[in-house]
């Protein structure tokens, strides 16, 4: 391979610097841009769905669904033993395993009303609470009392509560018979999200007795394992090891032919259609009911590769131009080089180096600039109780770049540049060495 | 001594007085006592009437319920819905025609299923005959057809008075756990099949909805109440104002109780 050539057209690109570097300064600015949005909807899906997961208490869920003879649905798991002896055969290891009842109720006090989901838990002992509830007012003490009710900023706003207030909720029970319970406020706590604050955390036990079920029956197994990533794996082989004990499940890899959003509700929705004795399973993860959120990510990630592809249209045309203008004031130049026997795919090859060194050092500190960037941004606390806290971590802006995603920017930057530089590099080896040498231009 | 002749003739006639008196009270008193009360059977037949007062077997109904909203703090709102039952079949399909920004939505049975449809996504969804009725107090069990007899035993039977009118009160117990309320308070006036007011309790028996029927149409020698007025007794202030007008039971085509009338209706 001939090496005189990279090496002049490395020599060039020195030879124009402040062209060269206004040009490499574009290409570098535009795979920042897309590099930082790369990275940042990299993190995306993994920060909210270890958010969620930890609002909720779980990466992997366990739900149970009994039917009436009338046909009807209720949600509750009444023994778990036999899950747990599932978890242990699998031989799969979780982190911890919390169990939860949830129901949908109507929060009223003095005259205002508003919707809430209350989520049951022991709320004495729940850790994960702790770690991502922020309060505003009230103490983790007052979560002691069995009545304790967290509520959200917002919504205590809505009903002019404090610390300390009892509520009244109109909620129903598993069978969907109405009921009243009275919560006392025990906490105010920050507003994380919108999706956040529809969250209201009660007691198990007491939430329990109001949707008529039993102290030591719950609706929901929370299990928590050490890696996000490993929750679909986790939840397939738990879900081969419940079926090998002969329990009943409902499937995992439900189509949303019915114009459902995401897995877990397509699993809901089989469930209309099914007829079952007994108790009958549902496994999902925390990513089947996010799966909207991946959506999201696929936006993000087109709406940067929209901006890539039009920053680099603009981009393009500037190299187009300023490779043809080179050209022409090389003309003597490469008729010289052609007289001493400098081949025309030579002359070409030079051309491309060129764009190619300079694609590929623009993309470079591009790249280094984002990654600066992304250190830098990371490092900027937005606090546990800011309104973008489901998308961060820890209150912290969060980048992951997928390398396979970064090369493939460079890639996409150093074929368009050669693009760009084809059309003046093949004029320029098309140049007659004599009538290279004779013009005036 | 004897006494005079008068003076005896005078004790008979008061004795006489006093057997019939206590005749009187012997008779009198059992039948008072008859008709103060009513047995459990015949509070259960009560309950049957009343049924069959708003159900149309054989028929098929239709109404335009008027719902006026009223919650503290906030504007009163209108919600108008016409209704469709065909009781025989158990269907029904509603058809929200106000408020502007929800008309075209529906509640179609079908079979056990019950679905809404939302003609923004003109998606149908799954939904429930004890979900609140839009942003109502009523529910949408209260359109469809009663069956108080089958989901409830008379558990006890008092008197009282609802307004000038004297009325049984009857306490009904849920026969299992699936239905919206736990215990119902019936109150129906003694001297005909006519309930005048109705108290619904959740399980640990708190009164949670009181709803007043002052107002009944004739409709096919039933009496059909035209306005009900129910009271949210948790969020006290929260009431809605139903009025029913419109009322029919001429035969409806079948297309009707489907999924395509609904979408028709909003094209």
């Amino acid at each position: 391979m001939n090496k005189v050539i990279p090496r002049i057209a490395l020599r060039n690109l020195s030879r124009q610097k402040k062209r060269n570097i206004l040009l490499g300064g574009a290409i570098a600015f535009s795979i920042m841009i897309v590099t930082l949005v790369n990275g940042f909807t990299g993190a995306f899906i993994e920060n909210v769905s270890e958010n969620f997961a930890y609002l909720m208490a779980g990466h992997v869920f366990i739900q149970g669904s009994e039917r009436t003879a009338s046909g009807k649905k209720i949600s509750a798991i009444r023994d778990d033993s036999i899950i747990f002896d599932a978890i242990a055969n699998s031989g799969i290891k979780y982190k911890t395993a919390t169990r939860s009842s949830e129901a949908s109720a109507t929060l009223v006090f003095e005259g205002k009303s508003t919707s809430q989901n209350l989520t049951g838990f022991d709320l004495e002992n729940s850790g994960f609470l702790r770690e991502r509830l922020v309060l505003k007012q009230g103490t983790w003490d007052a979560v002691k009392a069995p009545d304790a009710l967290i509520i959200s900023e917002k919504v205590a706003k809505k009903l002019n509560v404090l610390p300390g207030d009892r509520v009244t909720a109109r909620l129903q029970t598993v069978t969907g018979q109405n009921n009243i319970a009275d919560f006392t406020i025990a906490a105010i706590s920050v507003d994380s999200s919108i999706i956040g604050s529809a969250m209201t955390y009660v007691n198990l036990s007491y939430l329990n007795e109001a949707i008529g079920l039993k102290p030591d029956e719950y609706t929901s197994l929370n299990l928590m394992l050490d890696d996000l990533k490993d929750s679909a794996p986790f939840a397939d082989r738990l879900y081969t090891s419940m079926k090998g004990m002969g329990l009943q499940l409902f499937d995992r890899n439900q189509k949303n032919e019915s114009g459902s959003t995401t897995p877990f509700q397509a699993m809901l929705q089989s469930q209309n259609k099914e007829t079952w004795e007994g108790v009958k399973y549902r496994v999902y993860t925390i990513d089947d009911v996010l799966s909207q959120a991946k959506q999201i990510v696929i936006a993000l990630d087109t709406a940067s590769t929209v901006v890539l592809i039009v920053l680099f249209t603009i981009i393009m045309i500037g190299i187009a131009n300023t490779f043809r203008m080179v050209m022409y004031e090389r003309i003597k130049e490469i008729g010289t080089m052609r007289a001493l026997g400098v081949q025309r795919g030579e002359i070409r090859s030079l051309f491309l180096y060129e764009a190619l060194f300079l694609a590929l050092g623009g993309a470079l500190a591009g790249i280094i600039l984002a990654l600066l960037g992304m250190n830098i941004l990371q490092l900027i606390n937005f606090g546990m109780d800011s309104p973008a806290f489901l998308i961060m971590k820890n209150g912290h802006l969060s980048f992951s770049l997928p390398p396979l995603r970064a090369i493939g920017n460079i890639a996409i930057i150093a074929v368009l540049t050669l693009v760009s530089a084809f059309f003046p590099a093949r004029a320029a080896a098309k140049m007659e060495p004599a009538e290279a040498l004779r013009t005036l231009k | 001594m004897h006494p005079p002749i008068r003076s005896y003739g005078n004790s008979h006639k008061s004795r006489y007085t006093v057997l019939l008196l206590l005749l009187t009270l012997a008779f009198a008193i059992p039948l008072s006592g008859f008709a103060q009360t009513l047995s459990i059977p015949a509070a259960q037949k009560l309950v049957k009437e009343l049924d069959d007062q708003s159900n149309f077997p054989g028929k098929d109904y239709t109404a335009l319920f008027t719902i006026v909203s009223e919650k503290p703090g906030e504007k009163q709102t209108v919600t108008q819905v016409r209704t469709f039952r065909r009781d025989t079949k158990k269907q029904f399909t509603f058809l929200v025609m106000l408020p502007e920004v929800n008309k075209g939505q529906g509640l179609l049975r079908e079979g056990d299923n019950i679905w809404f449809y939302d003609p923004t996504s003109r998606k149908f969804t799954h939904s429930s005959i004890k979900e609140n009725l839009q942003d109502t107090e009523a529910k949408n069990s209260d359109f469809t057809a009663s069956s108080l007899v089958d989901d409830y035993t008379v558990n006890a039977i008092s008197e009282g008075t609802v307004g000038k009118y004297p009325v049984w009160v009857l306490d009904l117990k849920a026969k299992t756990n699936e239905v919206s309320y736990d215990r119902v308070k019936l109150y129906v006036r003694k001297d005909k099949a006519m309930m005048l007011k109705r108290e619904d309790y959740s399980v640990n028996g708190r009164l949670m909805r009181t709803s007043l029927f002052p107002k009944y149409v004739e409709l096919e020698g039933k009496l059909i109440a035209s306005q009900i007025l129910i009271l949210d007794e948790i969020n006290k202030g929260e009431k809605s104002q139903i009025t029913l007008t419109e009322q029919s039971v001429e035969k409806l085509p079948d297309k009707v109780f489907t999924k395509a009338f609904i979408e028709q209706a909003n094209s």
